[in-house]
């Protein structure tokens, strides 16, 4: 294989894993505190471009500046999303470590988050105007790449980041991590579990805006655009290990790598098929994943 | 007491909406189309078109030899998948007792429907779905007004011929990439077919996925193919995502050429800006046709719903107008009565005929014998993109000359 | 008569009014809505077996329904052989994939076997729609395959087509009984509570000798295997199919679906669960597709939320209670009460009211007959090996 093919399916790999990694670091870390796998990811990230789309279009913003809209606004739906849905079905479920009945809430969010977007904006597919990344590419020669997604590649990167900024050294997130270990501990020590579920889903739900934004300059925004992203997320967090911020990433990177580097050897159709090989082949060798902790339950 | 003042309006509503539909002598038909999931866009657009021209007949006058008799749509949601299209085909028929049948845009859900209208012998009018066996085995309820695949691919071809004969230059390579559904593989089995005898070389035969999240690699292998011809078909969503990382890679083949579908809907060409130009598309119809009645209908289209009309939305409009002529030929709701006019169809003009050529006819088979096919270039000449019909030569646009080979980018 | 011989009575009626119902419901459209609840309440009662038994999430049963129905059809359209053989081979095909996907993915937890069983459907969907022939074999990729419908008005069992839509009412029918008594065997046997205390508590569970992780892998080679049968009815139904149709994750989802609404692990609640959601799905699809898109899907996420808000253990629990309530107003609870003089059942009827095999349908904690049990069930343990499904002798 040519050298220069190989530098820029890698490249082209790598951005794309990052910005996948991205879509998923809100999931993983959803499930790292609550312990339950969000089925409606990939809707907040549907609602996230929508809310990107709008704040672009109704604000003139280009879409990175437009996150001191998004993020905040997704925070807080993410939030109330928790307070109002999930956290009922944990306290009617106390005993069980892991309700089985919240993946079933989310996956009913889902389909009403997906087919309210499909009533009120209707089937269409929208893209970013103004979008001032639109086709921009940086050439190296042969080599090209693509500068929106170079941009939602180096966002990533300051997302992980932040969160595990965040994370490791704050008050409130090292109580994130403390319930996230052992919520009936983490309550005696006095800190509020609800509180913290809330907070934690708002912050995964705000990543999932982060990652509206990052798609929407080079991609269309539609009801059901969360669907390939949702289940390749679902990949990704159980690839990197779930709970594991920087697994994440690196298991976004893997994917990205075998969608990209794949087709010279086969068909593109094939290489999913190779993700959800390898996928099965991690859950039965190393079931918690590149980088997650062996859980407690 | 409120309440129970609720529960019998409410009550009085349910007993009141069937009684109100049973008021009027009409004509029912039902449709079944993808209104909600991945394929609901041209779901809406078959939709919009059916009641453009139900209205119109309707404020016609109706039906005249069935007393004005007014035709009433009814409307059934398939999601794309053909066990729903069943359930909703048998009530139809059972329950709502429709006269016709028409739909269902997805060749995967229009093939298992029809078998059960032609189980019941009730009338089936297929506007679009293009898969060949859906007239190919031996029914005598469906008609379709659609070209079908084999027609498609052959014109692709011929067009291709043509455009070397008239502007020089030759196509040596091929590249076929085309979604991994029912209909891309289909086209694409047809596409290996005809290349062995156009002296086109395939360099790339690749199936993609239309829910894949980044097409840049597939791309990458058109670039690498370096095809002179790129031959597509695709859905909505990876239409403009795979023009946009075609203009973004500085991929440029002599020609690409789309097979409608993505590349023909309405949201197509703004979502890819000046990306979708140059780009070669087949379609069953352009707003720039020649033919009285066509501008008026797209500008009363375009008024009511803000959107061209579409080469599939106008098969759907037509068909409409087909069925008209035939209940009103029948002047019967006996569906063999129906049936039988329909298999007469020679309908050569009236408010609805806006298509490209001179007559709807079905054969035995219940194909439109007629049904044509032309191919379009994106381009801009001074008042935004349009799309532009170049071929056949005699159906060209006054004035225009097709920009071919596309300019290297 | 008992509480035990009511309810027991009611079981036989709604069975026998089940059979008889073709005699009134003469509309097809009816009959073809109650052909597919019934499916869907057959394939939730197989896919209980793992998901509400042995405690896990599958969402991949459609790989076997899929299996069943690609089997099938391909032996009728290449080999001539009858569907009904078919559906055999399949299920035994899916029984050999099962215990496959089974044997590594059973030792996981919660989502990660939820995950895992997702995955596999994607995987063998990703494969099916990418080969065209397998070995002599064709599946046609994702043009899926068409079984020829015979002549109009023609019907033939060997070719497992009928002209009328009783027959296939009747053979699903029989299908969901014969599966419904057949679940209702296991939970009561030996593997019904391993694997019940197994979904309670593994380690527990494990800590008694109970080898939890086999009677899983059986029950999900059982469930399997039952499962693929459904298939070629479906396939058989449709006349089409394609991966599209069959190896999804929609239809492993709505199965999910039904079998939580209605209240995993009990042997009514598919039944339930299919009772109250296919026709929340049918008729808001056929009411507001039209007017408004997506209405109906939002109104099927809505009601699962409500009910998994309110009723987490699903519908069942509550109407059997309500059901109690009648049976008590019906049959006092005592055995041998002298003012029952209206009942003739009494005297043939031979079971004890207690007796172990008496068809009690629920597989709740209120099974034993007493007036008491009108309340609600015993309130969740504080540790979890002593949760309300275990009480049972």
């Amino acid at each position: 294989m040519d050298p220069v093919f190989l530098a820029q399916d890698c490249i082209n790999g790598v951005l794309m894993g990052l910005i996948y990694g991205l879509v998923a670091l809100g999931l993983t870390l959803i499930f790292g505190v609550l312990k339950v796998i969000n089925f409606a990811h990939g809707s907040f990230l549907m609602v996230g471009m929508y809310v990107a789309y709008w704040a672009v279009t109704l604000s003139g913003l280009s879409p990175y500046p437009a996150l001191v809209i998004i993020v905040p606004a997704m925070f807080l739906f993410g939030y109330w999303v928790q307070h109002l849905l999930i956290r009922p079905i944990f306290i009617a479920e106390k005993n069980v470590r892991e309700p089985i009945t919240v993946i079933i809430v989310t996956t009913g969010l889902w389909y009403v988050l997906d087919n309210l977007a499909l009533l009120v904006f209707g089937p269409d597919y929208r893209a970013l105007n103004p979008n001032p990344l639109k086709g921009q590419m940086l050439e190296m020669g042969e080599i090209i790449v693509s500068v929106p997604k170079l941009y939602g590649a180096l966002a990533t990167l300051a997302t992980a980041g932040g969160l595990h900024l965040f994370l490791q050294h704050t008050r409130l997130g090292r109580a994130v991590r403390a319930t996230s270990l052992d919520r009936e501990a983490a309550s005696l020590m006095g800190i509020g579990q609800w509180k913290i579920f809330n907070i934690a889903f708002g912050i995964g739900t705000a990543v999932a805006g982060i990652s509206g934004a990052v798609l929407t300059p080079f991609y269309n925004v539609y009801p059901t655009v969360g669907i390939p992203f949702d289940i390749k997320s679902f990949v990704i967090v159980v690839l990197g290990g779930l709970g594991s911020i920087w697994g994440a990433l690196v298991g976004g990177v893997i994917i990205g790598l075998i969608e990209s580097i794949g087709p010279n050897f086969m068909t593109s159709t094939w290489t999913e098929g190779i993700v959800y090989a390898l996928f099965l082949l991690v859950l039965f060798v190393k079931p918690s994943g590149l980088f997650g902790q062996k859980q407690d339950w | 007491m409120k309440r129970s003042h609720l529960l019998s309006a409410v009550l009085t509503l349910c007993l009141a909406v069937p009684a109100l539909a049973f008021a009027a002598p009409s004509v029912k038909v039902g449709n079944i189309l993808p209104l909600s999931g991945p394929s609901a866009s041209v779901g809406l657009q078959a939709k919009q078109a059916r009641e453009m021209a139900i209205e119109e007949i309707n404020g016609a006058g109706g039906i005249k030899s069935l007393g004005g008799a007014k035709i009433e749509l009814l409307y059934a949601d398939s999601k794309s998948d053909p066990n729903v299209g069943v359930t909703e085909a048998e009530r139809f028929i059972n329950t709502e007792k429709v006269h016709l049948l028409a739909g269902a845009w997805n060749s995967g859900v229009t093939y298992p429907t029809t078998a059960v209208a032609e189980r019941y012998g009730i009338p089936y009018i297929v506007p679009v779905s293009v898969r060949d066996t859906i007239t190919e085995r031996g029914f005598k309820n469906v008609f379709r007004i659609a070209a079908k695949d084999s027609w498609w691919t052959r014109d692709q071809f011929t067009f291709l011929k043509d455009m070397q004969q008239e502007f020089g230059g030759t196509l040596s390579t091929v590249a076929f990439v085309y979604e991994n559904g029912d209909w891309g593989t289909g086209f694409a089995a047809q596409w290996k077919e005809l290349v062995k005898s156009s002296g086109m070389q395939v360099v790339l035969d690749e199936p993609y996925s239309s829910s894949a999240t980044d097409l840049t690699p597939l791309v990458n292998k058109i670039r690498r193919a370096k095809p002179d011809v790129l031959l597509l078909v695709s859905n909505a969503a990876d239409a403009i995502l795979l023009t946009n990382t075609l203009a973004d890679y500085k991929v440029s083949p002599k020609v690409i050429l789309g097979s409608g579908g993505g590349h023909a809907d309405p949201t197509f060409i703004s979502a890819c800006g000046a990306n979708a130009r140059y780009v070669f598309d087949i379609v069953e119809w352009e707003t720039d046709v020649n033919k009285p009645g066509a501008r008026e209908a797209n500008e009363k289209y375009r008024a009511k719903y803000g959107t061209n009309l579409t080469g599939e939305a106008v098969d759907a409009y037509v068909a409409m107008y087909v069925m008209a002529d035939a209940l009103e030929r029948a002047g019967s709701l006996d569906p063999a009565a129906i049936r039988k006019a329909l298999a007469e169809t020679d309908y050569k003009s009236g408010p609805g005929m806006i298509v490209t050529y001179d007559a709807i006819k079905f054969d035995e088979s219940g194909q439109n014998r007629n049904a044509a096919l032309s191919i379009v270039q994106i381009n801009d000449l001074g008042k935004g993109l349009e799309r532009i019909t170049v071929w056949p030569k005699a159906a060209r646009r006054a004035g225009y000359t097709p920009v071919f080979p596309m300019p290297a980018k | 008569m008992t509480q035990q011989e009511f309810k027991r009575n009611c079981l036989i009626a709604v069975t026998l009014a089940a059979f008889a119902l073709p005699l009134v419901v003469r509309s097809a459209t009816y009959l073809h809505i109650l052909i597919i609840l019934y499916l869907y309440a057959y394939m939730t009662t197989t896919w209980n077996l793992v998901g509400g038994f042995a405690g896990v999430l599958p969402l991949g049963h459609s790989v076997f329904v899929g299996i069943g129905a690609y089997t099938s059809t391909i032996l009728w359209l290449q080999y001539g052989i009858s569907p009904w053989i078919g559906m055999l081979v399949g299920a035994v095909l899916a029984a050999g994939v099962g215990y496959l996907i089974g044997k590594p993915t059973l030792k996981m937890r919660g989502a990660y076997f939820a995950l895992s069983t997702m995955a596999f459907v994607e995987g063998i969907r990703v494969m099916v729609e990418n080969i065209d022939m397998l070995g002599p074999l064709k599946l046609n990729g994702p043009r899926g395959l068409n079984i020829p419908p015979l002549q109009m008005g023609e019907g033939s069992f060997w070719a497992f087509q009928f002209s009328s839509k009783e027959p296939y009412y009747y053979i699903i029918l029989t299908m969901l009984v014969a599966v419904l008594a057949m679940t209702s065997a296991i939970s009561r046997s030996k593997m019904g509570y391993y694997l019940k205390s197994g979904g309670e508590d593994p380690d527990a569970a494990q800590a008694l000798g109970v080898n939890v992780a086999r009677y899983k892998v059986a029950a999900m080679v059982i469930s399997s295997f039952l499962t693929a049968l459904a298939g070629t009815f479906l396939a058989q139904l449709t006349l089409f199919i394609y991966p599209k149709s069959v190896l999804t994750l929609d239809l492993s989802f709505e199965l999910a679906f039904i079998a939580l609404i209605g209240g995993r692990g009990s042997i009514a609640g598919p039944i339930i669960g299919a009772l109250l959601l296919r026709p929340v799905t049918e008729f808001s699809r056929i009411y507001f597709s039209a007017t408004l898109p997506g209405l109906h899907l939002i109104i099927l996420g809505v009601v699962l939320i409500v009910v998994m808000l309110y009723q987490p253990r699903g519908l069942t629990e509550p109407l059997l209670r309500i059901f109690d309530k009648v049976a008590a107003r019906f049959a006092p609870a005592l055995p041998d009460t002298p003012d029952t003089p209206d009942t003739p059942d009494t005297p043939d009827s031979p079971d004890s009211p207690n007796s172990p095999d008496s068809p009690n349908l629920p597989d709740t904690p209120d099974a034993p007959a007493g007036p008491d049990t009108q309340g609600t069930p015993a309130a969740p343990g504080a540790t979890a090996s002593a949760s309300p499904r275990e009480e049972r002798p």
